[in-house]
């Protein structure tokens, strides 16, 4: 059965896959819909109809033993919604995805729209910025922490915490152990916020207090809860702002379609997750003996499910490396797929969203002006440093 | 071919909206409103439907 599975050595971690990543992706899934990688220990499925399958069958491939490359992550891990299976899933993630839902989001909308109109307004104001620190982050750094409740003292940390909570759930290499100090941090500063309750009143981190304070969820998972509000929150969304202003930096006659036609910038965030995917992969164990497109897999078999790799397979998408905005991007993986998929995508669709709409209202047109560099994680993709110009539309700051 | 959705999931992210508004809605309220619950969709709503169910970010439509 082994010998029916190709292998594919080179490490998909290294500093120079985890910059460059596609040329692995796409030898991955010309290899074969499984394709085993020696140094991880791992089975990688990287086709877009095989990652859905895998996501969207919970029951077969579970998350109970952890979605990470190391076995660390995966203790560490437990008590998460990212690292449970079935009704204790479904407990954790309801509490979690209560108020961001698009459905609970609605209220939020106007006042999300006018922070991130003001972020690009004054980004444009100063005209030559670093899109990642003055617009990307500028706008979810500016209210996530206090939708989450975390408390003033220790947000100055949040952003390398969160990082390196993804490079853990990477294999253990030099990244992850680099930067597993700070992983650390964080787990702990979330015990202590649950221990000392100071969280905001009215945020999501009170709520989870209260639930906690009333029997409905457990009071040793509010500190694995507030990592799973704040962890993701952050450099995911981002990622996907940074990305969708490179893409329109580096594809003029895309940004034209925009600015004719703004009703396609949900569709826009939808290609730049595909094209851009902030996250690289997670795994999955299989509960029992399976199958993935045709190909068998054992009980036990760890599977890498890899989003980026689906959402730039050729068997799905027609020239799947062109930014297209025109094109049906809605079955991109990038937020995970399934019971599993990602609670507050909601909320990133919204940010990303209205930044663009912003930029499109105030800015004619975004100049590259020196070399993006994209930051070196296990788990997310996205840049670093992105120089542009933000030239103004003529005739007054509209 | 039959859409069936999977009330207490759905989010609200309104993605099968974009690819088959003739099957799947939300109101004012961003609840799922089904136009065809309990019913078999005409052949042409076929590949739309497949669209929405493909769509649904997570996971709660599913074809019967």
């Amino acid at each position: 059965m082994t010998s029916t599975i190709p292998t594919y050595r080179p490490d998909l971690y290294s500093r120079s896959a985890v910059l460059d990543p596609y040329p692995h992706y796409r030898a991955l899934r010309d290899l074969g819909p499984v394709v085993r990688l020696p140094r991880h220990g791992v089975l990688a499925v990287a086709r877009h109809e095989d990652c859905r399958r895998v996501l969207r069958d919970d029951a077969v491939f579970v998350s109970g033993q952890g979605v990470g490359l190391n076995r660390v992550a995966n203790r560490v891990g437990r008590g998460t919604t990212l690292n449970s299976d079935g009704t204790d899933h479904e407990q954790r993630r309801s509490v979690l995805a209560e108020r961001l839902t698009p459905r609970a989001l609605r209220g939020m909308r106007s006042e999300v729209e006018q922070r991130a109109d003001a972020v690009v307004a004054s980004a444009v104001e100063r005209g030559d910025v670093d899109a990642v620190a003055d617009v990307a982050r500028a706008l979810p750094t500016s209210f996530v922490p206090d939708l989450i409740g975390w408390p003033e003292e220790g947000r100055e940390h949040l952003l390398r915490w969160a990082g390196a909570t993804f490079d853990a759930l990477g294999p253990l290499n030099r990244q992850s152990l680099r930067t597993a100090p700070s992983a650390l941090g964080m787990l702990r500063f979330a015990r202590g916020i649950a221990r000392r309750r100071d969280v905001r009143p009215g945020s999501l981190g009170a709520d989870l207090l209260w639930k906690a304070d009333r029997g409905e969820i457990e009071r040793s998972a509010c500190p694995a809860l507030m990592i799973d509000y704040l962890a993701p929150s952050l450099d995911t969304t981002i990622s996907a702002i940074a990305s969708a202003v490179l893409l329109l930096a580096r594809h003029p006659e895309q940004w034209e379609v925009l600015k004719r036609e703004p009703e396609r910038v949900p569709n826009a965030v939808n290609e730049v997750v595909r094209l851009e995917s902030p996250l690289r992969a997670f795994s999955r164990v299989a509960d029992r003996d399976t199958e993935v497109g045709g190909v068998p897999v054992a009980r036990g078999s760890r599977v890498l499910v890899v989003y980026a790799s689906a959402n730039r397979d050729e068997r799905t998408w027609e020239d799947a490396t062109a930014f297209d905005v025109t094109r049906d991007a809605g079955a991109q993986l990038g937020f995970g797929q399934g019971v599993h998929g990602c609670a507050g995508q909601g909320l990133a669709r919204l940010e990303t969203q209205s930044i663009l709409t912003a930029l499109l209202r105030r800015v004619e047109r975004i100049e590259l002006t020196g070399t993006p560099t994209w930051g070196v994680n296990n788990v997310i993709h996205s840049l670093e440093r992105l120089p542009v110009r933000l030239v103004p539309v003529t005739g007054g700051d509209r | 071919m039959r859409i069936i959705a999977d009330y207490p999931r759905c989010e609200g992210h309104g993605l099968c909206v974009d690819q088959a508004p003739d099957v799947l809605d939300l109101d004012d309220d961003s609840e799922l409103v089904h136009h065809y619950e309990d019913r078999d969709l005409p052949a042409e709503l076929e590949e739309p439907a497949r669209r929405a169910v493909d769509s649904c970010p997570v996971a709660a439509l599913r074809l019967g």
